[in-house]
């Protein structure tokens, strides 16, 4: 436990502990109407006492926006990482432990799905499905599985060979048991390091959809709902866009850290 | 306390209404000028990105906005909204309205030098009748039976039963606009017609360049160039303005056009109308089969607030979407004022209770400031006890969902001001019109608008239309809210900015604007 | 380098570029709306666009489509863009092109950063040197790259003036305009791959410094100048630019958002706009080539470290 008493690892613990109170608890404490109640003669007004935050083009307090876009922003990010390991831990195990033509057409089905940028990918299904909450949470979380499914395939491959996998095989333990009993508990430490990070990068593309107008809707806060409609009022009104981008920041920059830390502590290889 | 708090400081906002009229009003400015000198290349920065060249095909604003300068047509609109020849001399209809004889200008050429005639009148006429050609005015013309060009000036329309908006219908949406023999292929691409612009340049996303073209039968324009600079972000535009890497812009972000106004340094044109608004209910959902809550929901709705909100003022209500300086338009009707008790016991006596109704609002992202509408209607109907969730689609979805599957139970739209009264109201409401996307029908509307196509006096025709609007309000139809107006935002030295709109209110003519040194 | 490993790698990208043109045209044909629809826009009429949808072939079977599809681009011949109507060829250079400036400008401002922060960090390793440059490639990261895009645009174009906000200049026309042009959006994409390269540098230089070679060198008493840049750097610099060169993939998949965000035509608008406007054989085109320079470059990279390490296993 000595790496989180480095300075990274204590300044990303915080920052993830922190994020994950306000959004567990923001929604407790603030009322939902906050984020939404217009004020049409405080339109655009910079942070003062009463919004210290500021407020965005419809008079709307971007501090309670912006305290209430984080569960949004967590809850899509973790449902779509979930469906990826969901979806892409299978996969990844089967291909690395089956090898051979298996394993063969699965990578060659994952290598097509890389060769298309997951921003694009993610566009796509999302023009497909239409947008809403669920829709966004598909688009992200497939977009996201054929990276899991490689490393976890690495793995999983990396662990078929250990002599005692090698001795259940040749004792006649079953696929099934093996898979569960021996190589998911070993592979496990780097699908909860690379789980984390994708985490930050779900948030990022969360934004990045929401910014193209196929994610979050209106009038529910979301940071990268916030930061787009700050486009039209950016030289005139730069905290619309700040707050929500610094919120954006803390957190990916937190998840960054942590998992970096995570990998050190889970993964002995890495030392 | 929040909801409270969004009712009075809204309300408060309508001290002033918006007093705007019908004709454009100029800064006083532009009124002393001196002559107009030649020369010159005028930077526009084009609120969108230019598509289909075609000007028979294309059904976007922007691409018309351009394509305007390009082509003329055989007939147009004046600045009172009648019909006057434009490529035509003189136009003959005879007394039993079946028969429209064209004398055609003479000495009028297209950009490649050759003389116009009546077989491009014909063939024009031909290929926009043709639904293989795909032109989005082709029913214009449906009652058409024959096309003559007994000599080179002269064409001859013979129709099989009268059609009376057919002459105002030939000006507007490029219906009537010549293109050259044979050239049907080519416009798509590199357009050509006879206008004060030829056509010289097209990289796709960025810009269309226009040079003048110097035999143009109405005297050739001032400036040698146009180059439509394509820049969609709208802050983006008013900085090109402000730096002086643009001349001119159109459509000046709604919260900016105070500020720009207050400048001194530039020039804003301002006009009214661009387009109406309205807020659509799909009568096939069940709900909206009953007036009741349809006039529930427009009791909901306070339209003088929402525009402020939404257009920042942008605009003035109106609770018809006729033409405002139309004859036509019926002067007697008074929207109704917000009234969320009265909506509520009426959503009720309709069997909808508080709480009952569920409601997806679909709203386009193509037109930011109708997601900003959608934000402000959910917090309303939700005091009304009506749930509104919004999905906001990109235009393709919008048009594939709502438009042509008509699969949405609420949404909104904008239709570019339509001066021409068959075209809106038969269009859009009859059961049958080609833009009757939310299903009404309503025998009482199919009847009158029917009625006016054979009523060949205008006078008469008008009161029909009233009679139209008159019903659209009291069923509810649709939410009829605003005109919007249109901006263009100008450097100082830029001249004949009153002649740079097109009556029709949304296309834009170059021939007589110029620079100044 | 063995032979047959070379083959086996060409022949799956060639089948996986096959699998794309699956992909591609099975979702582009699932993508609700068409062309027509959008050409015609709100002033469309049902008879109208049948007549419209007839006459640019939308109503051929599928496998008409894909056939025809498939066999142009082999032979050359990719069409016209139905909704700009220019060949697609001809798009595809001119746009490919605009993209080319941003990616080599955006590549050669994220290495100058990332190599000597890398190796700063490297050479004071768990230091507040380290800390500081690790923190800082993190933050770069953490901030959603249109983020970056718009900090740019307020701080470079609004309050400074000192580069456009926006559009794309040929540099054909005005050389230097291209250039500024280009900046911004380059500068925004840089600092995301920056964040990425400095990490890599920072632990493949970790690894080299604590060889043999370099223990050799400082004890030959050399100067640490000498033994980190000359030494150290020289054996970094190749794997650095080869994970360099995987980041085309998401370079491509960050255009599209950037190239909105600052109205540059580049092949991001251009395939956002495909899309945008369900003008298939467009998005066809933009899709694919984008997948496929992915896929070659990362065969490319590939085969280049083979090239330079042949003590990687070939499996």
């Amino acid at each position: 436990m000595k790496k989180f008493r480095t300075s990274k690892g204590l300044i990303g613990v915080v920052l993830v502990a922190l994020i994950l109170i306000v959004g567990l608890f923001a929604p407790v404490f603030i009322p939902p109407e906050a984020a939404t109640a217009m004020n049409m003669t405080a339109r655009l007004s910079p942070p003062t006492w009463d919004h210290p935050f500021g407020t965005d083009q419809l008079g709307r307090d971007l501090f309670y926006r912006v305290m209430l876009g984080t569960q949004t922003s967590l809850k899509i990010a973790g449902a779509a990482v979930l469906m990826s390991i969901v979806i892409g831990l299978p996969l990844g195990m089967i291909s690395g432990y089956a090898g051979g033509r298996t394993d063969n057409v699965l990578m060659r089905l994952v290598d097509t799905l890389l060769a298309f940028p997951a921003l694009l990918l993610a566009l796509t299904i999302s023009a497909i499905l239409g947008p809403n909450l669920q829709n966004t949470i598909i688009a992200i979380g497939i977009a996201f599985t054929p990276y899991l499914a490689r490393i976890v395939r690495g793995e999983a491959l990396r662990v078929a060979q250990m002599p005692y996998v090698e001795a259940a095989r040749s004792s006649g333990t079953t696929d099934v048991m093996i898979l569960t009993r021996h190589i998911l508990p070993n592979i496990m430490p780097a699908v909860i390091v690379q789980g984390t990070i994708s985490l930050a990068f779900a948030i990022l593309a969360e934004a990045g959809l929401s910014f193209l107008g196929l994610g979050t809707q209106p009038p529910a806060a979301s940071w990268g709902l916030m930061i787009q409609a700050s486009r039209d009022y950016l030289d005139i009104a730069p905290w619309t866009a700040l707050v929500p981008g610094l919120a954006v920041a803390l957190t990916v920059l937190g998840l960054n850290m942590f998992g970096d830390v995570l990998r050190d502590v889970l993964d002995p290889r890495s030392k | 306390m929040k909801r409270r708090d969004f009712l009075r400081n809204s309300t408060a906002l309508i001290g002033g209404s918006v007093v705007v009229s019908s004709a454009m009003f100029m800064p006083t400015a532009l009124l002393a000028q001196d002559t107009p000198v030649t020369g010159g290349t005028l930077i526009w920065g084009h609120s969108e990105t230019t598509q289909n060249l075609d000007i028979h095909q294309t059904g976007t604003a922007s691409s018309s906005r351009v394509l305007q300068n390009i082509h003329n047509s055989l007939v147009t609109v004046d600045e009172n909204l009648g019909v006057i020849p434009q490529l035509a001399e003189s136009i003959d209809v005879s007394d039993d309205g079946l028969t429209y004889t064209f004398t055609l200008r003479s000495g009028v050429l297209f950009h490649d030098g050759s003389p116009m005639t009546s077989t491009d009148v014909k063939y024009s006429f031909e290929r926009v009748k043709d639904p293989a050609t795909g032109a989005v005015s082709f029913e214009v013309f449906n009652n058409v039976a024959s096309i003559d060009t007994p000599d080179d000036l002269t064409v001859v329309i013979t129709m099989s039963s009268v059609n009376a908006p057919f002459l105002s219908r030939l000006a507007e949406n490029g219906a009537g606009a010549i293109i050259p023999v044979g050239s049907g292929d080519t416009q798509g691409t590199t357009p050509m017609g006879c206008g004060p612009f030829k056509f010289a340049r097209y990289e796709v996303g960025n810009v269309v360049e226009m040079e003048r073209f110097d035999e143009y039968w109405d005297g050739p324009a001032y400036l040698d160039r146009v180059l439509a600079r394509e820049i969609s972000e709208s802050t983006t535009r008013l900085t090109g303005l402000r730096t002086g890497e643009l001349h001119m812009i159109n459509d000046i972000p709604l919260d900016r056009v105070g500020e720009i106004e207050a400048d001194p340094n530039l020039q804003v044109v301002s006009w009214f109308p661009l387009n109406f608004d309205f807020v659509n209910m799909n009568h096939n959902y069940e709900p909206f089969q009953d007036a009741r809550v349809r006039i529930a929901f427009d009791m909901i709705i306070d339209k003088e607030a929402l525009m402020q909100g939404a257009l920042w003022g942008q605009g003035a209500t109106s609770p018809s979407a006729g033409y405002p300086s139309a004859a036509s338009y019926n002067t007697d009707l008074v929207q109704r004022p917000q009234d969320i008790e009265g909506a509520k016991a009426l959503l009720a006596e309709a069997g909808y209770p508080e709480g009952s109704l569920n409601i997806v609002f679909k709203a386009t992202t193509n037109y930011p400031y109708h997601i900003e509408t959608a934000q402000i209607l959910v917090e309303w109907f939700r005091m009304a006890g009506v749930n509104l969730t919004i999905e906001q689609l990109t235009w393709a979805d919008w048009l594939s969902q709502c438009w042509i599957d008509r699969d949405y139970q609420m949404t909104m739209m904008n239709f570019f001001a339509l001066w021409e009264p068959d075209y809106l109201f038969y269009s859009v409401w009859n059961s049958t019109g080609a833009f009757n996307y939310r299903g009404v029908n309503d025998p009482v509307i199919d009847e009158l608008t029917e009625r006016a196509r054979g009523t060949v006096d205008d006078a008469e025709r008008a009161e029909v239309y009233k009679a139209v609007q008159q019903q659209i309000f009291d069923e509810a139809h649709d939410i009829v809210l605003w005109f919007r107006n249109g901006t263009i935002g100008a450097q100082p030295n830029v001249m004949g900015l009153d002649t740079v709109v097109h009556p029709n209110g949304s296309n834009l003519n170059f021939h007589k604007v110029w620079l100044a040194a | 380098m063995s032979l047959t490993y070379v083959l086996n790698r060409l022949l799956s990208v060639i089948l996986t570029l096959f699998l794309i043109t699956l992909v591609t045209f099975g979702v582009t044909n699932i993508l609700p709306g068409d062309v027509a629809m959008m050409i015609m826009g709100t002033q469309s009429n049902p008879e109208a666009m049948a007549g419209l949808r007839a006459s640019l072939g939308l109503d051929d079977p599928l496998i008409v489509q894909y056939g025809r599809w498939v066999g142009g681009m082999l032979t050359g011949d990719w069409g016209n863009s139905l909704i700009f109507r220019q060949p697609i060829a001809v798009l595809l250079g001119e746009k490919i092109a605009a993209s080319a400036i941003i990616v080599v400008m955006s590549m050669t401002i994220a290495l100058s950063l990332a190599v000597p922060l890398g190796v700063w960090a490297a050479v004071h390793r768990d230091k507040w040197q380290d800390t500081t440059s690790s923190s800082a490639a993190l933050l770069g990261v953490s901030l959603p790259d249109f983020f970056w895009g718009i900090v740019m645009i307020l701080v470079f174009a609004r309050w400074l003036g000192w580069f456009p906000s926006s559009g794309f200049v040929d540099p054909a026309e005005d050389f230097m305009g291209a250039l500024r042009h280009a900046f911004l959006p380059s500068l925004a994409l840089g600092l995301g791959l920056m964040a990425h390269l400095t990490r890599m540098t920072r632990s493949t230089m970790t690894g080299i410094l604590e060889q043999e070679f370099i223990r050799v060198a400082r004890a030959k008493g050399l100067a640490e100048r000498v033994v980190v840049w000359r030494y150290g750097l020289a054996n970094a610099i190749g794997p650095v630019i080869t994970i360099a060169g995987l980041q085309v993939g998401y370079l491509f998949g960050s255009i599209i958002v950037m190239e909105s965000l600052f109205n540059y035509t580049g092949m991001g608008w251009l395939t956002y706009q495909a899309l945008l406007n369900r003008d298939m054989p467009l998005i066809q085109a933009t899709v694919f080539v984008i997948a496929a320079v992915v896929m070659l470059t990362n065969l490319l990279v590939d085969l280049l470290y083979l090239a330079i390490d042949p003590r990687i296993r070939l499996d």
